[in-house]
C-alpha cells in the first residue's frame, strides 16, 4: 500500500537534509522525496500529516541482548522489538550471549526465523567469533555468515588469547567478515562494578580502571591492523579509546568505534548511593571523561552509538552493587539521550541523528538508516523538544533496569514505521 | 531567638555510614557513650530503655567479636536479642540479601544489626525494612560504631579530637575502618594522616577528611599524638600486593624504635584482630600505651548509646 508522510521536517543525516517536506512511500520503500511540499501525494492511498514534526530514518541499533533463547524471563526478541520500536529504533543487532550461545549456523537460523515471527523490527543475529563465547576455539564463521550473520563478537566475554584472536581476525578478514569486541582487558579489570577512582574508593567498591579499556582497545587494533580484519571497537568509554582507533585508522586499518548512548548521559556520580540501574560495564566514567567522549563524538571518533540494551530482571538487580548483574535497559532512551545532546548544546541535530541512524547501517552494509529513493521505509516521526519522565513501569522492555528511570527527558518517538508499516503509535496520538 | 530555639536532636533513622553525621551528632553520640562506660564501670545497670524491643543481628560474615559487642550492648539496655550468623546458611542458597531483609522485617523487629560483604550491602537493606538499620560493617565501605568507638577512646584518654595528628596504618585500601574512622576524627577537628604502601593506599583519600596519604611510615609518625594500626590480611601479604610479610614488617611494622618517633605520650590502638609480629610487636600490643583493650570496652558503650538513639526513641 502506498503512503504519504507530509509536512513533515525531514531529516537525514547521510545528505545532510533538513528541510520541510514529504516522502511517499511504496511497497515498502521510499519513492520519492519531495523537498518543500506541504500536502499529500496525489498517488498515494493513505496519508499523514506530520504537523511538522520530524521525520528521520529509523535508528539502527548495533547492539542489543535480549534473553531469547535461553533467558526469556528477561526479554524475548518480540518484547525487544516492542521496546526497540517504541524508542525509535527499527532495525538492531542481537548479541550471541545467549543459551545456548549462537556459534551454529541453526542456532543463526533460529534467530533468524523467531525474529520474523515477533514482528516489528528487523532483528540481524551476531554469531559467536568462538565456540560457547569460551575463547577457546574460533566458531563457524563462515558458515553462520551464510545464514545470516551480521557480524561476530564474543559478546561480554572477550577472547582473552591473543592469539586465537588474531587468527579469528585473518579468517574473518578473508570472508570479509566484520568482528565487534569489547577492548577490556579481563585481568586489569577483574572483580571491578564501577569505574575506578577517588569515588569508588570512598564508596569501598572496587574499579574498572580506563587502562583495562585501552589496553584492549590497543590489542585489538594492532590485530586487526596485522590482519586486515574490518574491526568495531564496542561501546567505547573515554575519548582515548576512539583515540587509539583513529589512529590505526589513518594508517589505513579498518578500525571502528561505538559507544553507548548512557555513557553520554551519566557519570559515575549517577550511581549515587549504589544503585544498581546504574551498574554498567563500561562504567559510567568521571565527567571529564564524560565530557571528552561528547567531544570525540562531535569530531566523528565515535562511529555509531549503540543502546547496549541489556535487560536484567529484579533478581539480578535488587542486590548489593558488586554483586548485582551489569546491564541497562536502553532501547527507549537512545533518541532522547543523543538529543540531550542537542538540547545542550553540542550536537546539531543531524550530528545526533548520523551515529543511530546512516553510519551504523554503513558500517554492517546495510541500506536503511537514510531517506534515499528505493531505501527501505523505515521511518520515524518524532518530536525534539516533548518533555516526558521516564518512569520503568512504563518502559515496554520485559525488564526495565533503566539508569534513565525518574530522569526528565526532552525528545519522544511518535510514529514509527518499518518497509512503510506503521508499528508503533505514541499513546498520545493513537 | 531563645536558647530553647536550638534544642538538639538526633535526627537519624539508621547509622549506615560516618558521612551523613555532623560533629553535633557525634558528640551527641560519644557523650552519651560515656555516661553508659561511666555507668559499667560503675557496676550500675543502665536503664533498661530497650525492655520489650527486639534487636537482630544479621552478621553475613563471621565476627564474633563485632557480633558479641553489640549483643551485649543490646543486652545490656534490656533488649531481647537474636543473633543470626547466617554467613554459611539461607543465602548460600540462593536467598537475596533482600528476601532475607523482608523475612526478618515481618517477623518487626526494632533495630537490625547487619554485616555484610558487599559495600552498600546495609544501605540497600534499609531501603527495604521498617526499623532502624545499623551498619556492622559492609565489604570495604564503613564500619561506623568502629569510628565512633576509636574517636571516643581517642577523646577519653586524651581529654580532646581537636588538633591531635593522628597517624592510621595498614591496609588502607581494603579497610572499611580507615574510612570511618578517618571520617569521624576529621569531623571532630583531628588531622588523620593515612600511610600504606602504594599498592595499599587508594587515591582521593582527602575526601574522606585525610590530611595526607604517605607510604613513609617513619616520616607519618613525626608528632603524632596516636598511632592506629589496621590488620593487614596475610593473603594480601604474599605477592599479590606486597611482596612478603618480612619486607612489609621492615617497613610499617609498629616497633618500639618506630613508636620513639612519635610524641612521648602517643597512644597505640588497633581495631583487631591483630597480627601480632607482623603489623604490630607484641611487646607494644601489650604495653602502658596500648589502649587496645579500651577500645572493646568502649565498642559496647558506643553500641548501647547508638541502640539507645536509634531503637530507644521509636514508639
Amino acid at each position: 500500500m502506498s503512503l504519504s508522510i507530509y509536512n513533515a521536517r525531514l531529516l537525514d543525516p547521510a545528505t545532510g537534509l533538513d528541510t520541510v517536506g514529504a516522502i511517499f512511500v511504496d511497497r515498502g520503500r521510499i519513492k520519492d522525496i519531495a523537498e518543500g511540499q506541504t500536502g499529500p501525494h496525489p498517488d498515494a492511498k493513505a496519508s499523514i500529516d506530520a504537523n511538522g514534526l520530524c521525520l528521520a530514518p529509523g535508528l539502527v541499533d548495533l547492539r542489543v541482548k535480549t534473553g531469547e533463547p535461553g533467558f526469556e524471563q528477561k526479554e524475548t526478541l518480540a518484547t525487544a522489538s516492542r521496546s526497540a520500536l517504541a524508542g525509535g529504533i527499527t532495525s538492531f543487532v542481537v548479541m550471541p550471549d545467549t543459551k545456548p550461545v549462537i556459534d551454529d549456523v541453526a542456532l543463526v537460523r533460529f534467530i533468524a526465523e523467531r525474529a520474523r515471527a515477533s514482528g516489528g523490527a528487523r532483528i540481524y543475529p551476531a554469531g559467536a567469533l568462538t565456540t560457547g563465547l569460551k575463547g577457546e576455539a574460533m566458531a563457524e564463521i563462515g558458515l553462520m555468515a551464510e545464514a545470516g550473520a551480521i557480524a561476530f563478537t564474543n559478546g561480554d566475554c572477550p577472547v582473552a588469547n591473543a592469539s586465537l584472536l588474531k587468527r579469528a581476525m585473518s579468517y574473518a578478514a578473508n570472508l570479509g567478515a566484520t568482528i565487534m569486541s569489547r577492548p577490556d582487558e579481563r585481568a586489569l579489570a577483574g572483580s571491578g562494578a564501577m569505574n575506578a577512582g577517588a569515588l569508588a574508593a570512598r564508596m569501598g567498591l572496587s574499579g574498572i580502571p580506563v587502562e583495562a579499556e585501552w589496553i584492549g582497545a590497543m590489542r585489538d587494533t594492532a590485530l586487526a591492523e596485522a590482519t586486515g580484519c574490518t574491526l568495531i571497537l564496542d561501546q567505547v568509554s573515554t575519548a582515548r579509546t576512539a583515540g587509539i582507533a583513529a589512529e590505526a585508522r589513518d594508517r589505513g586499518a579498518k578500525v571502528l568505534t561505538t559507544a553507548a548512548a548512557h555513557s553520554f548521559f551519566f557519570n559515575e556520580r549517577d550511581v549515587g548511593d549504589y544503585l544498581t540501574y546504574c551498574k554498567v560495564n563500561p562504567p559510567f566514567r568521571d565527567e571529564d571523561t564524560r565530557q571528552g567522549l561528547i567531544e570525540a563524538l562531535k569530531r566523528g571518533e565515535i562511529d555509531a552509538v549503540v543502546s547496549a540494551h541489556d535487560p536484567q530482571p529484579p533478581e539480578e538487580k535488587r542486590l548489593p552493587f558488586g554483586e548485582a548483574a551489569f546491564g541497562a535497559a536502553g532501547l527507549e532512551t537512545v533518541l532522547p539521550a543523543m538529543l540531550s545532546l542537542v538540547h545542550d548544546g553540542p550536537l546539531s541535530l543531524l550530528e545526533a541523528l548520523a551515529p543511530v541512524t546512516c553510519r551504523p547501517a554503513a558500517m554492517l552494509g546495510l541500506p536503511q538508516g537514510r531517506l534515499a529513493v528505493n531505501a527501505p521505509a523505515d521511518v520515524i516521526l518524532f518530536d525534539p523538544g516533548k518533555p516526558w519522565l521516564c518512569e520503568r513501569e512504563h518502559l515496554r522492555s520485559r525488564s526495565t533496569n533503566s539508569p534513565f528511570d525518574g530522569r526528565r527527558l526532552q525528545g519522544r518517538v511518535l510514529r514509527t514505521f518499518v518497509a512503510g508499516e506503521e508499528v508503533f503509535t505514541h499513546e498520545s496520538i493513537a | 531567638m531563645t536558647r530553647a530555639a536550638y534544642h538538639y536532636s538526633f535526627d537519624h533513622e539508621h547509622l549506615l555510614s560516618i558521612e551523613g553525621l555532623s560533629p553535633l551528632d557525634i558528640t551527641h553520640i560519644l557523650d552519651l557513650a560515656d555516661q553508659y562506660a561511666e555507668a559499667t564501670r560503675a557496676g550500675r545497670r543502665p536503664d533498661p530503655i530497650l525492655t520489650g524491643k527486639t534487636v537482630v543481628n544479621l552478621f553475613f560474615e563471621n565476627s564474633t567479636r563485632t557480633m558479641s559487642s553489640f549483643e551485649i550492648a543490646a543486652r545490656r539496655l534490656g533488649a531481647d536479642v537474636v543473633s543470626m550468623p547466617v554467613a554459611a546458611s539461607s543465602v548460600k542458597k540462593g536467598e537475596t540479601l533482600i528476601d532475607t531483609a523482608m523475612t526478618l522485617n515481618a517477623m518487626r523487629p526494632d533495630a537490625l544489626i547487619v554485616r555484610h560483604s558487599a559495600s552498600g550491602g546495609p544501605k540497600l537493606l534499609s531501603r527495604k525494612v521498617d526499623c532502624a538499620v545499623i551498619n556492622a560493617g559492609d565489604g570495604t565501605h564503613q564500619h561506623p560504631t568502629q569510628g565512633l568507638l576509636d574517636t571516643l577512646t581517642i577523646r577519653r584518654t586524651k581529654g580532646r579530637i581537636e588538633g591531635l595528628k593522628v597517624v592510621i596504618c595498614g591496609d588502607i585500601a581494603h579497610s572499611r575502618v580507615a574510612r570511618s574512622t578517618t571520617q569521624a576524627l576529621h569531623l571532630m577537628g583531628a588531622e588523620v594522616h593515612l600511610c600504606a604502601p602504594r599498592t595499599l593506599l587508594p587515591s582521593g583519600t582527602e575526601t574522606w577528611g585525610a590530611a595526607s596519604a604517605t607510604t613513609d611510615f617513619n616520616k607519618a609518625l613525626k608528632g603524632a599524638d596516636v598511632v592506629m594500626m589496621l590488620r593487614l590480611q596475610l593473603e594480601r601479604m604474599d605477592g599479590a600486593f606486597l611482596p612478603s610479610r618480612r619486607e612489609y614488617f621492615h617497613f610499617f611494622g609498629l616497633t618500639a624504635e618506630r613508636l620513639a618517633l612519635a610524641n612521648p605520650d602517643a597512644i597505640v590502638m588497633h581495631p583487631g584482630p591483630m597480627n601480632r609480629g607482623i603489623e604490630i610487636e607484641s611487646a607494644i600490643a601489650d604495653g602502658d600505651r596500648s589502649v587496645i583493650t579500651e577500645q572493646v570496652e568502649m565498642g559496647v558503650a558506643v553500641r548501647e548509646a547508638v541502640l539507645h538513639l536509634l531503637a530507644g526513641s521509636r514508639a
